[in-house]
């Protein structure tokens, strides 16, 4: 991370979560959660987002976006279009609703495939 | 539209309150991240809040739950940071450093998350007074 940052990069970050909110907005209303399922919306943009984060810190390790890049790739867009107090309130309101087993696979799924997907798009860009 | 209007908004929020956490409390890749676990925290606290509390009442606009729910408090916590971070502490050695980040983020946003929808909850639902505990002397 720069010791100093330009103002257009800060900028470049905002924008860039603000897009990321955008699409996970978009998509969490596209896929409504259905009583007692798995909140599959946000399921499924923190999983693309954690590989995507995954990927970008992979190309930034080899030097093939540099720094400023990263923070607008990873902690702007990646952090914008992943969230964790929806999954982790999701979470607590399925365990309320009785539905301990999706609160527990939700906890599982999320993290594990997440995970994965971090993994493996790291390890294969860097 | 105003709904999206209201996340794009909270989005340019929340994400700058992220940065200005990260900023304040930098950390190198194979070190325990701090400031995500902070920001994690705290959101799934109030997001809980809000949704125990406010977002119960009839009268609170779907923009606003929308702008400050999925936008503000949405884009300000992570979860791509803290698995990103998981794999970065592994590869540098770090895997029982990963690996309580990891329990720690998990057991804590669900625990404070469970806080907040209960708080939230308790102080929107209080019961009105029903009984005037000074006879009425003062009234």
């Amino acid at each position: 991370m720069s010791a100093q940052l330009a103002p257009l990069v800060v900028a470049a970050v905002l924008v860039a979560g603000a897009i990321g909110s955008v699409i996970r907005f978009a998509l969490s209303r596209a896929l409504p959660v259905r009583p007692g399922h798995l909140p599959r919306g946000i399921l499924i943009v923190n999983v693309v987002g954690s590989g995507l984060a995954g990927a970008f810190l992979g190309l930034a390790e080899r030097a093939a976006i540099d720094g400023d890049l990263r923070l607008v790739l990873v902690t702007g867009f990646c952090g914008g279009l992943t969230t964790f107090s929806t999954w982790g309130v999701e979470t607590i309101e399925l365990l309320d609703g009785g539905r301990w087993r999706a609160a527990i696979l939700n906890v599982l799924v999320t993290l594990a495939l997440g995970l994965a997907a971090a993994a493996a798009g790291y390890l294969l860009l860097r | 539209m105003r709904a999206y209007f209201a996340v794009l908004i909270g989005g340019l929020l929340g994400t700058a309150l992220r940065l200005a956490c990260d900023l304040a409390l930098p950390h190198g890749d194979d070190a325990f991240p701090f400031s995500t676990l902070i920001v994690n925290l705290v959101g799934a606290f109030v997001l809980g809040w809000l949704v125990g509390g406010l977002w119960t009442r009839p009268s609170t606009p779907n923009w606003l739950k929308a702008g400050i729910g999925s936008g503000l408090l949405g884009s300000f916590t992570t979860m791509s940071a803290v698995l990103a971070a998981v794999v970065l502490l592994s590869v540098s050695g770090e895997a029982w450093l990963a690996a309580l980040y990891l329990a720690v983020s998990a057991v804590g946003g669900l625990a404070l998350a469970a806080a907040g929808l209960r708080v939230g909850s308790l102080i929107a639902h209080r019961p009105m007074p029903t009984t005037v505990t000074d006879a009425g002397q003062t009234l």
